[in-house]
């Protein structure tokens, strides 16, 4: 039977299975896509900024006289022109400029503006600043310690943006968010359990690394404040704004271009509340490009962390009883973080997808002085499925039964408790271990060196509301208008794709125009929310468009307006039902024994994302969620040294290359019965966080040498191998 | 700080500027010729979002002085048309779209010398561009298929 939407009438498979023409395609390929950095502004200023070269220091002293007497110098700006200012997505933590200490090696204490970047960063060299150092809190033991100084002693005065109630209270000030939650009796449970078992892992800082370095434009216009940003949530940004620099928020617009990648990185700006006070110092717009050495040194990058599991089984296997201890370095500020706990949301609910009876989760982020901890592609939860499904693995080996079996044996089904001890309604994640399974030929006997790893990834389907106008022009075509910019996930093509299917028209009839913050309130792009919220939107503004219509066709509706007429619709939604996709992978790998070498070589990715919108799109995001796991797997390590990340180019840092990656299968299976339009599901953050335990389970598999520390590297292995 | 005449063709047209020593050929076509179709990411010969062809040839334009091409003629993606940036729509060879100029522009150098490259070939030739969305399968996908479309 023909599915059909949510009022019962019956929707257009048929548009929907048409292919699809990427609406960005055109301007992308051309080089006519205009990112940030593209954008000419007239009499524009470049920035500059001083960054502490100390972790943590006190500022005595900061002369800025030769910087100003520099030609080509149009204004000065250090901390005690901005004291008390502070920024953030949640709690209002990081200095806009540091006025009295410094608390990482980046953090910024002065900007300059200047005729040209060469100029602005020649001023920069010359401000001089007197430290004087105070002792680093590195380690995030050592920053938990009872006598440990407090990093933010003035922490209750913070702001923290947002009516969902007052910051949470933290056990020790340098906490950032923590909580435990528990369900069961889970004392009374492992006293129970057979065997129980108790295993430790790390996982070191990586980066988003967009290959875009964040821009930004700001200049004063009348009494608005024009800021055009690569932040991929430009409402919030702006409500950051107003609180810090005491603005009301219908004095600041702000708008994108193109963004050249996000993968949450970009949901934290730093240099517009800057950029604000020099354009006003100076009288002119005043743009910075960040240099990607900073980008990688100073920004917000994925929380190290360390995860310690311990959980109880029967006879059989089967979990009984689970806790889970994570702490997450948060670095020098909380800022980059939007939630209202202050955490890494994914990281709290180790072993997801399973059966699990009881469970206790005590779950941290912690201040250090270290680079600041920000949002990345499904923040947390990486860190947490390398721990989960490493750890299922041992118990397995342990057990004496294959680690497929012992997910078979665990696995949520309809109805059964999950880890956070809410029953589990979502795909059929059995059925999707079977196929992967299946796929890469778990039961075949394999030549010495070469093995197979497994791991199970559920990722919630994103909530929340946002506003899509439609207006039917006497052309025929309709122009959807939305607040959510474009960072490369399709978004604007899926609401065409919608619009059209919708409403029985041919894609090419549907434009969509991106508004700025000038325009109805929208949440931006994240959390797994654009299929949901955006795609949620776009129906239920074609369904009002549909009504309008009153039973004519678009064309014939069209065809009766008159010259300036239009018909115009708009639909607000608010997506509020819970749902999940998932996806189970499977991964082979060759060992070189002598070496320690790890080679790829296939991959399966079983998955559940609903009803399919966007064949392309969404082919994209699972095969690049796929490579952007592998690169957390095998080689990024966003390492410091006292402080100091060590990695301050691409060249250090490395990501995946076209070399790096293995023939990948993907197969589907769903009722599309998701929660999204038309039953999707969201895919942007399914795939990567399952990839780094499934090549080190198959490295164990393969070598028997068993990896704790990501990245699965030769020399780790090599080291396992050898016992050292 | 000594300036320096240079005339060099760019996508076929005459070009005659005056530019300083240390001018880089990515900010000249960037902001002084408005071609913002190059990118500039990792600054330091990388990433190759700032991928041109200097004389048919691939090169990191944040690595060359301006003067450098003097007398060269130079291709940046304003300049392309070929199949591939029909290929790239159709197969998904891009998403955010920041390395897809410097790709296309290293693909058509590559299909310019060496029309039936091999799969192995394109992964070793495009090994220069990097990509964070999509995983390089789209672009593999389309790559190939210009290729297989002459």
């Amino acid at each position: 039977m023909p599915p059909r939407d949510g009022r019962g009438a019956l929707i257009h498979p048929e548009l929907l299975d048409r292919p699809e023409r990427r609406i960005d395609g055109v301007d992308k390929t051309t080089g006519a896509a205009r990112y940030t950095a593209d954008l000419v502004v007239p009499r524009a200023l470049e920035a500059a900024f001083l960054r502490s070269p100390y972790p943590h220091a006190r500022i005595v002293s900061v002369d800025t006289e030769r910087a100003r007497g520099l030609p080509g110098v149009r204004a000065v700006v250090t901390g005690a022109d901005v004291r008390g200012q502070r920024l953030g997505r949640r709690l209002q933590d990081w200095p806009v400029l540091c006025w009295d200490r410094v608390l990482f090696i980046g953090d910024r204490v002065a900007a300059v503006a200047a005729d040209t970047r060469e100029i602005a960063e020649e001023a920069v060299r010359l401000i001089s600043v007197q430290y004087e150092e105070l002792p680093p809190l590195l380690d995030m033991d050592v920053a938990l310690r009872a006598d440990a100084a407090a990093l933010h002693p003035d922490a209750a005065s913070y702001r923290f943006l947002e009516g969902r109630g007052e910051r949470p209270a933290v056990p020790h000030p340098n906490y950032q968010g923590h909580v435990v939650e528990s369900h069961g009796e889970v004392d009374a449970a492992f006293g129970r359990a057979a065997r129980i078992f108790e295993h430790e892992f790390t996982t070191p800082r990586i980066h988003q690394a967009p290959l875009e370095p964040r821009a930004a434009i700001v200049w004063l216009e009348d009494d608005r404040v024009r800021v055009v940003s690569t932040n991929k949530a430009p409402f919030n940004l702006r409500d950051q704004m107003a609180a810090t620099l005491g603005l009301a928020k219908d004095r600041i617009v702000v708008d994108n271009g193109m963004i050249g990648g996000d993968f949450g990185a970009k949901g934290l700006s730093t240099d517009e509340f800057v950029l604000y006070h020099l354009a006003k110092a100076a009288g002119r717009p005043v743009r910075a490009i960040t240099r990607y050495a900073d980008e990688l040194t100073t920004t917000n990058p994925r929380h190290a962390s360390r995860i310690r599991l311990r959980t109880g089984v029967d006879a059989e296997g089967r979990i009984v009883a689970h806790e889970s201890h994570a702490l997450f370095d948060g670095g020098a500020y909380a800022a980059g973080k939007p939630t209202a706990r202050l955490l890494v949301e994914g990281g709290v609910s180790t072993l997801e997808g399973y059966r699990v009876p009881a469970a206790r989760h005590e779950a941290a982020t912690v201040y250090t002085n270290n680079v600041p901890g920000g949002h990345m592609r499904a923040p947390g939860q990486p860190q947490n499925v390398f721990a989960s499904e490493s750890h299922l693995d041992l118990i397995a080996r342990e057990l004496g039964i294959t680690p497929l079996e012992m997910r078979r044996r665990n696995v949520a089904r309809a109805g059964d408790p999950t880890t956070t001890g809410a029953p589990w309604h979502g795909p059929d994640l059995a059925a999707l271990l079977d196929r992967a399974a299946d796929e890469i030929r778990a039961e075949n006997a394999r030549p010495a060196g070469r093995g197979v790893g497994f791991a199970l990834g559920v990722r919630h389907v994103g909530r929340g509301s946002t506003t899509i106008s439609l207006r039917l022009e006497r052309d025929g075509t309709i122009e959807a208008r939305t607040g959510v910019g474009d960072q490369g996930g399709g978004q604007h093509t899926l609401i065409q794709r919608i619009v059209a299917a919708t409403l029985a028209v041919d894609a090419s009839k549907v434009r969509v125009r991106r508004l700025s913050t000038e325009g109805p309130q929208d949440p931006g792009i994240g959390g797994s929310r654009v299929t949901p919220v955006h795609g949620g939107a776009a129906l239920a503004a074609a369904n009002a468009l549909k009504d309008k219509l009153a039973g004519r066709s678009v064309a014939e509706a069209a065809g009766a307006l008159n010259p300036g007429e239009a018909i115009e619709v708009t639909a607000t939604f608010d997506a509020t039902a819970e749902d999940h996709g998932a996806c189970a992978h499977a991964i082979e790998v060759a060992v070189d024994a002598e070496t320690g070498t790890v080679r790829v070589l296939s991959a399966v990715l079983a998955v559940d994302v609903g009803q399919v919108i966007s064949p392309v799109g969404l082919r994209g995001q699972l095969e690049g969620g796929f490579v952007y796991g592998l690169g957390m797997a095998l080689t990024e390590d966003l390492a410091l040294e006292d402080g100091r990340v060590q990695a301050a180019n691409l060249g250090d840092y490395k990501l995946p290359t076209i070399a790096d990656v293995p023939p990948l299968r993907i197969v589907h299976l769903s009722d599309g019965h998701g929660v999204g339009p038309y039953g999707a599901r969201s895919a942007g953050e399914l795939v990567n966080p399952g990839v780094p335990a499934a090549v080190a389970n198959a490295v164990h598999d393969a070598s028997g040498a068993r990896v704790r520390v990501l990245p699965v590297t030769a020399e780790r292995v090599w080291r396992e191998l050898r016992g050292t | 700080m000594t300036e320096h005449r240079i005339r060099f063709t760019l996508n076929g047209e005459a070009v005659d500027v005056k530019v300083a020593a240390e001018r880089l050929l990515v900010d000249l076509l960037r902001y002084d010729l408005g071609k913002t179709g190059t990118k500039d990411g990792c600054s330091v010969g990388v990433c190759g979002l700032c991928t041109v062809q200097v004389d048919d040839a691939p090169m990191s334009a944040c690595l060359l002085l301006a003067t450098q091409v003097d007398g060269a003629s130079v291709r940046t993606v304003e300049g392309l048309a070929s199949p591939l940036q029909e290929a790239f729509i159709e197969e998904g060879g891009f998403q955010c779209g920041i390395c897809t100029s410097g790709q296309l522009v290293a693909a058509d150098a590559l299909l310019r010398a060496k029309p039936d490259a091999s799969d192995a070939e394109i992964a070793d030739w495009q090994m220069g561009n990097l990509c964070r969305c999509t995983g390089y399968y789209g672009i593999t996908r389309a790559i190939a298929k210009a290729r297989d479309a002459r």
